[in-house]
């Protein structure tokens, strides 16, 4: 845990302003570390990534001699330290040869983590595709394939499948230009067969190019941009489920809530339904006039008993208004 | 793949799958339950490319026929539905703002902002059927000052002080009314004051 500080002036007051916790989020910032040993072609595949991230990502090359699963508060100091809160971690052992650790932070503390191995045989580096690249900060598509990324109880791959949707997430837009739809990251799942070994998730990136059809809707094709990386599943640490609910939580403001008895037809008109309480035409206010006033000292026992009625009539549609 | 059609015939834009896809448009983000395709080893090359062209070009389709679109000066701009799939905040939702003082006060008094009908100054007089001021010239809190015939209430007016009279008894207590709510204001700036909260 970093020491609080409090500001000292208006800069630092900013910076702190920018790092505090927000409604609606700042987009998440990737940061990329590797252990003391970290294999050639991992670090390129990490730069590479990096590469596809880079307005939103750090990558940082000196060693750090971490075991995330053993003990991540080395993670978390770096997660709080530079407001990040997707890790990627890479190390490569003689145990777990070229083994990418996906950590996600939940205010600086290890939501979950999955290690992830790269295949070395299937990995093409970003360059050595020699094609025309997409401009830099491009919102990608994304496409999952493959029954494994669906299934209902959570493992590897929906944990995956949700890891890499966060880091390609992005800035969060609203709109986006036709033109931006360049690419396309695919992620993509054989399905699970007998034996044990597990499917491995293939990522290709593909330069999407569009030709006239002769049609509204263009036909699309793909051509590979790279990188292009295979990854077989490791360990992973689920998140703790009160954390989760924690971290799902959406702020109220965020959503408008529909007015009650308020509703709009077909045509556009607005549609309002309204209680009212029964009308009782005795108590109409007529025109004032003072002859026409009750004297105070004449009661006459008639009027007492219409009275009465009045109020017990009043009652229910009083209810009736709270309701 | 099929790309290589003739031009001439209009080439084919939809995707057929056992399954249809899974579309969350905010994220630009498709997903195909169907099982992976694929043929043999030496050809996942080309697989993986047919299965990401589908998965695009319905993606794109969906984009394309669902979401508004506008052609600004900038470019061509979707607009995006909201992101449905759940995704974790990075940092805890901020807590709720502290009231202020007076919020507090009104809170404990039950005192409510007023309404757009309780801030004009014009109300609806129904004996006469006219729009008049609450306060003022005309004022409506004036109602009965001036009536040259007044129903007297025994009971008070036996109990009247001596030198005073019947007449002007409705102006008399509303001026008393403005002075009383000044005191009572000079009475809380004091208290404020006191207390330090100005």
């Amino acid at each position: 845990m970093l020491r609080q500080v409090k500001p000292r002036n208006a800069r630092s007051k900013r910076a702190l302003d920018k790092k505090a916790p927000k409604p609606t989020e700042n987009p998440k910032t990737t940061l990329f570390l590797r252990f003391t040993t970290c294999s050639q072609i991992l670090q390129d595949a990490l730069t590479d990534l990096h590469q596809l991230r880079i307005p939103l990502a750090k990558k940082f090359s000196k060693k750090n001699a971490v075991h995330p699963f053993e003990d991540a508060t080395s993670l978390e100091f770096f997660s709080e330290k530079n407001d990040a809160s997707i890790l990627l971690f890479g190390s490569s052992s003689k145990k777990r040869p070229h083994s990418i650790t996906m950590t996600r932070t939940f205010g600086y503390k290890v939501l979950d983590m999955l290690e992830l191995s790269l295949e070395p045989e299937g990995f093409r580096r970003l360059a050595q595709f020699k094609n025309k690249k997409c401009a830099v900060g491009l919102k990608p598509m994304l496409l999952f394939s493959g029954t494994p990324f669906e299934s209902p109880v959570p493992n590897e791959y929906t944990m995956a499948k949700s890891m890499f949707t966060d880091f390609f997430k992005g800035e969060p837009a609203d709109k986006v230009d036709v033109e931006g739809l360049q690419y396309i990251v695919s992620f993509s799942a054989a399905e699970e067969s007998g034996s044990d070994a597990k499917p491995t998730i293939h990522l290709r990136v593909y330069l999407i190019r569009t030709k006239r059809s002769g049609q509204k809707l263009p036909r699309v094709e793909v051509e590979e941009m790279g990188p292009r990386m295979d990854f077989r599943v490791g360990r992973m640490k689920e998140a703790e489920e009160s954390m989760m609910k924690e971290a799902l939580r959406k702020s109220r403001t965020s959503t408008e809530r529909p007015k009650k008895n308020i509703s709009t037809d077909v045509v556009g008109d607005k549609m309002g339904r309204i209680h009212l309480g029964k009308q009782d035409l005795k108590e109409l206010q007529t025109r004032k006039m003072k002859g026409l006033k009750r004297s105070r000292d004449v009661v006459d026992s008639e009027e007492e008993n219409d009275m009465e009625d009045v109020v017990s009539e009043e009652e229910p549609a009083k209810k009736t208004k709270k309701a | 793949m099929d790309s290589s059609a003739e031009t001439k015939k209009p080439l084919p834009i939809t995707v057929h799958k056992p399954t249809a896809y899974n579309f969350d448009l905010g994220l630009l983000l498709a997903s195909d339950p169907n099982p992976l395709v694929l043929t043999c080893r030496e050809n996942l090359e080309d697989d993986l490319a047919a299965t990401a062209r589908d998965g695009a070009q319905a993606l794109l389709n969906q984009l394309l026929s669902t979401c508004p679109i506008a052609s600004t000066p900038n470019g061509v701009l979707l607009s995006l539905p909201a992101i449905e799939t759940p995704l974790p905040r990075e940092k805890p939702l901020p807590p709720p703002k502290a009231q202020t003082t007076w919020e507090r006060f009104a809170a404990k008094k039950g005192i409510k902002p007023k309404t757009a009908e309780e801030r004009k100054k014009l109300v609806y007089d129904e004996a006469t059927g006219e729009w008049v001021p609450k306060w003022g010239y005309k004022g409506k809190n004036k109602e009965g000052e001036g009536d040259w015939i007044v129903e007297v209430d025994e009971k008070k007016e036996r109990e009247r002080k001596e030198g005073t009279e019947q007449r002007g008894d409705a102006r008399r207590e509303r001026k008393e009314k403005i002075k009383r709510n000044e005191r009572m204001q000079r009475a809380n700036e004091r208290k404020g004051r006191k207390n330090g909260q100005r």
